[in-house]
């Protein structure tokens, strides 16, 4: 037969040895503490993240599109699939000699083939680097060059080839700037000047399908993007817009200033939930902390009253209780914030892509400060727990304790 | 018997779900011309699973010592399930691909959890062998 010692030190972990049931129903309430903690928090840092990738990329007052496309060009901002639709350039002309427009530059978008494996559907945008004040800013951080004819620039999601080269519509396009990762829908796009489009349109004509008719190639533009001058709303210059030609005001008018604040509604409701959850499990995960203390606590004080006859001082069967509850604090921290990695960070793209919502994954350090601070509250409510829940054990003379119940 | 549920189910439930989530639901891009990576890296990980499951399946009907064994075959079975999608066969390289975004993390977690339960079962049935050792002696 094997002999154990047990000493001051290793009684709490003894303790919790000898008491698997119960170690292991506590160590599942702090884990799933843990995880509501540290997924709740992860999820609204990397959601905040993307809103404000989102906001730093949306340079316009005021986009003008065709007739009832604005919920794709707004889809475009956001999360959205790719799209083709287009106008002329006479109109966009037109709609740029309206009174209160700062800057002005046109886009054009085609959304790439709906490959059904392994070349993903891309957003191909077309911009006039002359005139363009929203992409060249922050495309600028990573390539200071000039955009040439036939060159892309891809997005962070975009599979570049080992090559540098972009496989579309049957031709390989070479890609001179890989964008950083912004958790929008621009991650899956690519970015060719004006003069590349019809290229482009050829190109889709002689692979497949053509994207749109060979007369528009070289004179289709998806939207006009409007900053609009200091004094002006954008409202009051889209009604400029609308008074030059009654066709006009058919056009739709895109406020991208309202689409961020709409995202930030349903993201602010999003958080708003994850809150509530997290602060209801929270209160529950405490309070059932609190009766598995205490009713241990009470099955307990002869146990408790066997170690002060021993000599063991309040301080010391405090110490122990506190080990113990520390240690299981801790550990369901641990298993908690593991369980929580294991779904949060493989599954980060398929969550950014159900929530359709702006979504930036967080940097590492973010990542071990949230970590961190789960483990901390998740130890202290263990602790908390137990010392409130067994603060009158010491308490009492140990003799009176150890006959109750004779 | 408890010892011997703790280390034999988990490989029994995550070999089936290995086996299984590559053909349903964490299933590899459809629609390919010819079969990509991410199709044999599907065929890969159900073959592995399969293998998983039988071994708990065997698990459940031997000794401690004998089940130490198999749970490191289900480590190294787990440790190459790991693998083929990221290393040996490899995915679609798109990061909004099927495969990339539902079979490959779907693969990984279960392959750690596989992984874990592993090792959990090697602790408890080697806690349990040595005991008996000492109770014969």
């Amino acid at each position: 037969m094997t002999s154990i010692v047990i000493t001051a030190r290793t009684l709490p972990l003894e303790n919790l040895r000898r008491r698997p049931m119960r170690t292991a129903a506590l160590l599942v309430v702090v884990a799933v503490l843990a995880v509501a903690f540290f997924g709740g928090s992860m999820l609204g840092i990397n959601l905040g993240n993307g809103m404000r990738s989102m906001e730093r990329r949306l340079g316009a007052d005021l986009m003008v599109v065709p007739q009832n496309t604005e919920s794709k060009a707004e889809a475009l901002l956001t999360d959205g699939s790719p799209s083709t639709f287009y106008f002329t350039k006479e109109i966009a002309h037109r709609i740029e000699r309206a009174d209160g427009i700062a800057q002005a530059s046109e886009q054009t978008y085609i959304a790439s083939l709906a490959a059904a494996c392994c070349a993903e559907k891309l957003q191909i945008i077309g911009y006039d680097p002359a005139t363009d004040f929203v992409i060249e800013p922050w495309i600028a951080s990573q390539f200071d060059g000039a955009l040439e004819d036939g060159q892309m620039i891809a997005g962070a999601n975009v599979n570049v080839s080992a090559d540098g080269t972009i496989e579309l519509y049957g031709r390989a396009w070479p890609v001179v700037a890989q964008l950083a990762v912004t958790g929008t829908s621009l991650d899956n796009s690519v970015f060719i000047n004006q003069d590349t489009v019809p290229d482009m349109v050829e190109a889709s004509a002689s692979a497949s399908r053509r994207v749109m008719p060979a007369e528009y190639a070289d004179k289709a533009v998806s939207t006009v993007m409007i900053k609009v001058k200091d004094g002006y709303e954008p409202q009051t210059v889209a009604d400029s817009i609308k008074s030059i030609d009654p066709s006009l005001g058919r056009l739709g008018y895109v406020y991208p200033g309202g689409v961020t604040a709409a995202a930030k509604t349903a993201l602010g409701t999003l958080v708003g939930y994850v809150v509530v959850f997290v602060a209801a499990l929270w209160a529950m995960g405490v309070i059932v902390l609190l009766a598995v203390f205490a009713a241990s606590a009470n099955e307990r004080k002869r146990e408790f009253a066997s170690l002060r006859i021993m000599g063991a001082t309040r301080g010391m069967l405090y110490g122990v209780i506190a080990r113990e509850s520390a240690i299981v604090g801790l550990a369901g921290g641990v298993i908690g914030v593991a369980a929580a990695s294991l779904v949060l960070f493989p599954f980060s793209a398929l969550i950014g892509s159900r929530l359709e919502l702006p979504y930036l994954q967080a940097g590492p350090l973010v990542v071990i400060g949230v970590a961190a601070a789960s483990l901390v509250l998740s130890t202290f409510a263990g602790t908390f727990a137990s010392l409130v829940a067994m603060r009158g054990l010491a308490r009492p003379e140990a003799y009176l304790t150890l006959r109750q119940g004779e | 018997m408890k010892h011997k549920l703790i280390a034999s189910v988990p490989a029994i439930v995550l070999g089936a779900l290995i086996a299984v989530a590559p053909q349903t639901f964490a299933h590899a891009c459809q629609g390919h011309g010819t079969p990509g990576a991410c199709h044999y890296s599907q065929q890969a990980a159900t073959g592995i699973g399969a293998a998983i499951l039988v071994l708990g399946v065997i698990a459940l009907f031997v000794d401690p010592r004998v089940r130490i064994g198999l749970n490191v075959a289900v480590i190294v079975d787990t440790v190459l399930l790991l693998a083929v999608p990221t290393v040996l066969i490899g995915i679609c390289k798109g990061t909004m691909m099927h495969c990339r975004m539902v079979m490959l993390p779907t693969l990984v977690v279960l392959g750690v959890l596989a992984l874990a339960f592993a090792v959990i079962g090697i602790r408890v049935d080697s806690r349990a062998a040595s005991a008996s050792a000492g109770g014969a002696r």
